[in-house]
C-alpha cells in the first residue's frame, strides 16, 4: 500500500530526473533561462526560510549573492581553482551572516529588514569603491571556462539544478526538525517562544547563516559561469524584489513554494518582455500587486487551503 | 562648505520628515517615497513650462496633488494589506514605485531635467561666503514647512488626533478618534511633503529618475537617526545627512557618498535602533 | 535544596519605571510542592514581578534564587529550561500551529534532556494533552479553540516542559463559574500528579482562597501580608486595600 508519503517521493524522483534530461530537447536558450530560475529559487528558497517560516524578512539577502560572486572572482583571479573557492565564498557569507546578525536579529522585524537593506547598499558601495580589490564599479572577470558554450551551459544548468535540489532538501529537513519548530514558534509568538525554553537569537542567527550559505553559492555559480561581473548586478536590489515576489506567488512558509514561484515569475517576465518592452516596470509592478492582493498565501497556500476547505466538506457530509 | 551642507540639509530635513512620518505613525516603509519627491519636481517643471510659474509658487500644486494621491494610494492599497504584515507593505510599495518610475519614465524620458529659473546665478555674500540665492530661499522655505508640520501636529485638532493615535490607539479609538482617518491624513501628509520637497530641490538642481533609489536610502538613513515619527529628529537628521554627505563629498570624494550614509545607519541601527534622540518608536 | 525545603526565594525584587514603583522591595520564599497565591488589586504588581522573575522583564534591583541557582540574570529561555514557567493572563498561543503542535514546542524544550528530542517530545505532549483533556482537540488550529481550551492549551504547553516551579498568571480571568471550578480541579490533580510548586496569581480573592497553601497579598508593588488564607481574610490591612478604609474599620469593629 502506498503511503502518500512514498508517493511525494516518487513523483520528486521522476520530476528530477526529467529536469536532468531537459536539456536534450529545448534550445540552449531555454536551458539558460532555466538555470537561472534554480538560481533564483535557490535565493527564495533563503528568503522563504527567513520569512515564511520564520518571520524575519532579509530584505537584503542578495547581498550574499554578491559576496559569494566576488569572493569566487576575487579567489579565482589569484589562481585558487573552482572547487577550492566555492567553500571560501561560502564561508565568508557565513561569517557575515553571524557578525551582522547577532546584533541586528536581537531586534524586531522592520528593524531588520532596513538594516539588511542598509548592509546590502553599504556592501554594493565599498565594492564599488575598493577599485584595487574588486575592479571597482567596472567590474571583474573570472577565467573562462575551455570548453563549448554548449557544454559550459549544461555544466551549470546540472549544477544550478542540484543545488536547488540540496537546497530545497536541507530546508524541508531542518523545518521538519526540532529547529523548525523553534523557528515556527519564533513567526507564531516570539514572546511566547522565549517563555518556552526557546534560545530565540541562536535560531535567528543559525537561520540567516544557512540562508547566507546556499545564497552565496548560487552566487559562485553564477560568477563562475558568467566570467565577468559587476558590483550593481551582483548587489542589485532587484535580485532581493525578485526573490521575494517569488517567494510569495510560491506560497511562503511552503518548500515547493520558491520553486513554483521561480518558474512562474520567469515565465511571466519572459512573456513581459516581448510583449510590453516599454512598460515592463509598470506591467512587473501591476502584477506584484495583483498577487499581494489576491494571491496572497501563493500557489502552494491557495491550493492547500482548497485541500482543507475540500476535506471540511467531506467530514461534513461523513458526520451527517 | 559647512553652510552648503546645512542648505542641503534643511531639504533633507524637509524631505525625510514625510518618510518619518508615515513609518513612524502610519507603519508603512515607503519605497515609493523616492518616486513621490520627483513626482513634485517634474509636476513643478511642467508648470514652468507651460504657465512659467516659478517653482516656489507651484510647489503649493505639488504639494496638493501629491496629498491626493498618497490618499489614494493609502486608501485603496495599503489599508487593506496592513494586516498582512511588513513584508506585503514593502513589496506594494515597491511594486507602486516601479509603476510610478515606468510612468515617469515614459512621459519625461531618463533625461536630465532642471528648471532654469533667471535668477538661479544669483549669490549673496555672508561673512566670508558666497552664498547661492536659491539655495538659500529653498532652505528658508523647507524650515518654515517644517515649522508648519510641527505646528500642524501640535495645535490643529486633526494634528493631535494622529498624536494621540501614534501614542496609543487604543486610547485614541476609545474617546472617539477615526483610527484609520488619522493613518490616511498622516500618509498623505507625508507623500504631500516629499511633493513639496521635489519641487525645492527642482528649482535647485536638475532631476531624472535615476535619482529614485539614493533618495528612499536617504529618507531611510534620516528616519532612523531621528527616530521614527519624530519630526524635529528628522529634521535633525536631515541636517546631520546633509553635513555628513557633503563632508564625504569633499574629504572622501563622491563616491564614497552612499556608503557613508549606509554605514551611518547600519550603524545607528546597532547600537541605538531608536535614534540618536531615543523617542519611542511608535509601533 | 537548602533550608526546609525552599525551592524559590525573591529577595528583594524590584521594577522601576522611571519614578514608578512597579514592584517595590518584595521578599518571599516558596516551599516546594507548595501552592502560593499571589493576589491584590489590579495594578499591584503581580503581572511585573512575574515577569521579572522568569527573565523577561530586566530587574531595577533584587535577586531571585531557584534552587539554589542566582536566576536574576539568566535569559527567559534558560529559566524555562531550568524548571521555572509560567502561564500568560492574556493567552499566547503559536498562531498558526495546531493545539498538539502547541504542546509539543513545550515538550521539545522541556527540562529533562532525555526525553527532548521529536520521538519523546511527540509521546509525552500527547500524554499531556490528555491529561488536560484537549484530546478531542488536538489537532485543531488555535484560532479556531474557545478561550478556555487555549488556556488549557496553555497550561498543557507549560505541563509538557515538565516544570518545577509554575507561575499561573490570572488563569481564571474570562472564564465562568463552571469553568473556574473545572480549572481548579485540575490544577490541583496536576500539582498533585506532578509535584508541582505553583504560584497562583490571582486579583479574585475566592478563586484563591481555596486552592493555596499559602498567600501573598501585594498593594502598589509592595508585599502586605504573607501568610495562610485565614491569617490573610482576617487582614485589616488586605480588606483596606481591596474595599477601602470603611470596611476595614467595619470589620475591626466587628471583631
Amino acid at each position: 500500500m502506498l503511503s502518500n508519503k512514498k508517493i511525494n517521493i516518487f513523483l520528486l524522483m521522476i520530476g528530477i530526473i526529467l529536469f536532468i534530461f531537459l536539456p536534450r530537447f529545448v534550445s540552449g536558450y531555454w536551458v539558460r533561462v532555466i538555470t537561472t530560475i534554480f538560481m533564483y529559487a535557490v535565493i527564495s528558497q533563503g528568503i522563504n526560510l527567513m520569512s515564511g517560516y520564520m518571520g524575519y524578512l532579509p530584505f537584503g539577502n542578495a547581498m550574499f549573492f554578491g559576496i559569494g560572486a566576488y569572493v569566487t572572482a576575487i579567489g579565482m583571479s589569484k589562481g585558487l581553482p573552482f572547487i577550492v573557492v566555492v567553500p571560501l565564498a561560502a564561508i565568508t557569507a557565513i561569517l557575515f551572516s553571524i557578525v551582522l546578525g547577532l546584533p541586528v536579529l536581537r531586534l524586531r522585524g522592520h528593524y531588520f529588514a532596513i538594516a539588511t537593506i542598509g548592509m546590502s547598499g553599504a556592501l554594493l558601495s565599498v565594492v564599488q569603491n575598493a577599485t584595487e580589490i574588486t575592479g571597482g564599479a567596472m567590474g571583474t572577470t573570472l577565467p573562462i571556462i575551455d570548453k563549448s558554450p554548449e557544454i559550459t551551459y549544461n555544466y551549470f544548468y546540472l549544477a544550478m539544478l542540484a543545488l536547488m535540489v540540496i537546497t530545497s532538501l536541507t530546508i524541508y529537513l531542518v523545518i521538519k526538525s526540532k529547529f523548525g519548530f523553534g523557528i515556527r514558534s519564533i513567526k507564531a509568538n516570539e514572546e511566547a517562544a522565549n517563555s518556552m525554553g526557546i534560545n530565540t537569537t541562536y535560531h535567528k542567527v543559525t537561520a540567516w547563516a544557512i540562508s547566507a550559505l546556499f545564497t552565496s553559492i548560487a552566487g559562485a555559480l553564477y560568477a563562475y559561469w558568467m566570467s565577468f561581473i559587476g558590483p550593481e548586478e551582483v548587489f542589485d536590489v532587484m535580485i532581493a524584489v525578485n526573490t521575494i515576489v517569488i517567494m510569495l506567488i510560491g506560497g511562503a512558509g511552503s518548500i515547493l513554494g520558491p520553486i513554483i514561484g521561480a518558474f512562474v515569475i520567469s515565465l511571466l517576465s519572459e512573456v513581459v518582455w516581448s510583449a510590453f518592452l516599454e512598460y515592463h516596470l509598470a506591467v512587473l509592478g501591476i502584477v506584484i500587486i495583483i498577487i499581494v492582493f489576491f494571491v496572497p498565501k501563493g500557489i502552494t497556500g491557495t491550493i492547500a487551503d482548497f485541500v482543507k476547505k475540500r476535506e471540511l466538506r467531506l467530514r461534513k457530509k461523513v458526520s451527517v | 562648505m559647512l553652510i552648503n551642507a546645512i542648505l542641503l540639509g534643511g531639504l533633507y530635513a524637509l524631505m525625510g520628515i514625510g518618510f518619518s512620518l508615515q513609518w513612524g505613525i502610519s507603519g508603512i516603509i515607503n519605497l515609493s517615497y523616492g518616486a513621490m519627491v520627483i513626482l513634485g519636481s517634474y509636476i513643478s517643471l511642467e508648470f514652468f513650462n507651460l504657465f512659467h510659474l516659478d517653482p516656489f509658487i507651484s510647489m503649493i500644486m505639488s504639494g496638493a496633488i501629491l496629498f491626493i494621491i498618497g490618499a489614494a494610494i493609502y486608501r485603496t492599497l495599503l489599508q487593506p494589506l496592513i494586516k498582512g504584515g511588513i513584508v506585503f507593505t514593502l513589496i506594494l510599495t515597491f511594486a507602486l514605485r516601479l509603476v510610478i518610475e515606468n510612468i515617469i519614465l515614459k512621459v519625461w524620458s531618463a533625461d536630465y531635467r532642471t528648471i532654469r529659473l533667471t535668477y538661479a546665478g544669483s549669490n549673496f555674500q555672508f561673512g566670508d561666503a558666497y552664498i547661492p540665492l536659491i539655495k538659500f530661499l529653498a532652505f528658508i522655505v523647507a524650515g518654515i514647512l517644517v515649522y508648519l508640520t510641527y505646528l500642524f501636529m501640535m495645535k490643529t485638532k486633526t494634528g493631535k488626533g494622529i498624536q494621540a493615535v501614534a501614542l496609543d490607539k487604543e486610547g485614541a479609538q476609545a474617546v472617539g478618534i477615526d483610527v484609520e482617518k488619522m493613518y490616511l491624513i498622516n500618509f498623505a501628509l507625508g507623500t504631500a511633503l516629499a511633493g513639496l520637497t521635489g519641487s525645492l530641490w527642482a528649482s535647485i538642481y536638475s532631476f531624472s529618475p535615476h535619482l529614485l533609489g539614493s533618495i528612499v536610502g536617504k529618507v531611510f538613513i534620516i528616519a532612523i537617526l531621528g527616530g521614527l515619527g519624530n519630526i524635529w529628529g528628522a529634521a535633525a537628521g536631515g541636517l546631520l545627512l546633509g553635513i555628513a554627505e557633503t563632508a564625504g563629498a569633499v574629504f572622501l570624494g563622491s563616491e564614497w557618498q552612499e556608503a557613508i550614509g549606509m554605514v551611518i545607519m547600519v550603524s545607528v541601527l546597532l547600537w541605538r535602533p531608536y535614534g540618536l534622540m531615543g523617542k519611542k518608536f511608535f509601533g | 535544596m537548602g533550608e526546609n525545603n525552599i525551592i524559590l526565594k525573591i529577595k528583594t525584587l524590584s521594577k522601576h519605571f522611571g519614578a514608578l514603583k512597579a514592584v517595590d522591595e518584595v521578599s518571599f520564599e516558596v516551599k516546594k510542592g507548595e501552592i502560593v497565591g499571589l493576589i491584590g488589586p489590579n495594578g499591584a504588581g503581580k503581572t511585573t514581578l512575574t515577569n521579572l522573575v522568569t527573565g523577561a522583564f530586566p530587574k531595577t534591583a533584587g535577586k531571585v534564587i531557584f534552587k539554589d541557582l542566582d536566576i536574576s540574570n539568566l535569559k527567559p529561555y534558560q529559566i524555562a529550561r531550568n524548571g521555572l514557567t509560567r502561564t500568560f493572563q492574556v493567552v499566547k498561543p503559536l498562531i498558526g500551529m495546531t493545539v498538539e503542535e502547541n504542546v509539543l514546542v513545550g515538550s521539545l524544550y522541556g527540562r529533562d534532556k532525555r526525553n527532548t528530542d521529536m520521538k519523546n517530545a511527540s509521546k509525552r505532549a500527547r500524554e499531556i494533552i490528555k491529561l488536560v483533556g484537549l484530546e478531542s482537540k488536538k489537532d485543531s488550529s488555535v484560532s479556531d479553540i474557545t478561550l478556555p481550551d487555549l488556556k488549557k492549551m496553555e497550561f498543557a504547553r507549560v505541563l509538557a516542559m515538565e516544570p518545577e516551579v509554575l507561575f499561573l498568571d490570572e488563569v481564571m480571568a474570562g472564564l465562568n463559574p463552571a469553568e473556574v471550578e473545572e480549572a481548579s480541579i485540575l490544577v490541583k490533580r496536576v500539582r498533585r500528579e506532578k509535584e508541582l510548586t505553583i504560584v497562583y496569581i490571582e486579583h479574585i480573592m475566592k478563586a484563591v482562597m481555596g486552592i493555596s497553601d499559602r498567600i501573598v497579598v501585594l498593594h502598589h508593588g509592595r508585599k502586605i501580608v504573607d501568610g495562610t488564607p485565614q491569617e490573610v481574610v482576617n487582614n485589616s490591612a488586605v480588606i483596606e486595600a481591596y474595599l477601602g478604609k470603611r470596611y476595614a474599620k467595619e470589620v475591626n469593629n466587628e471583631g
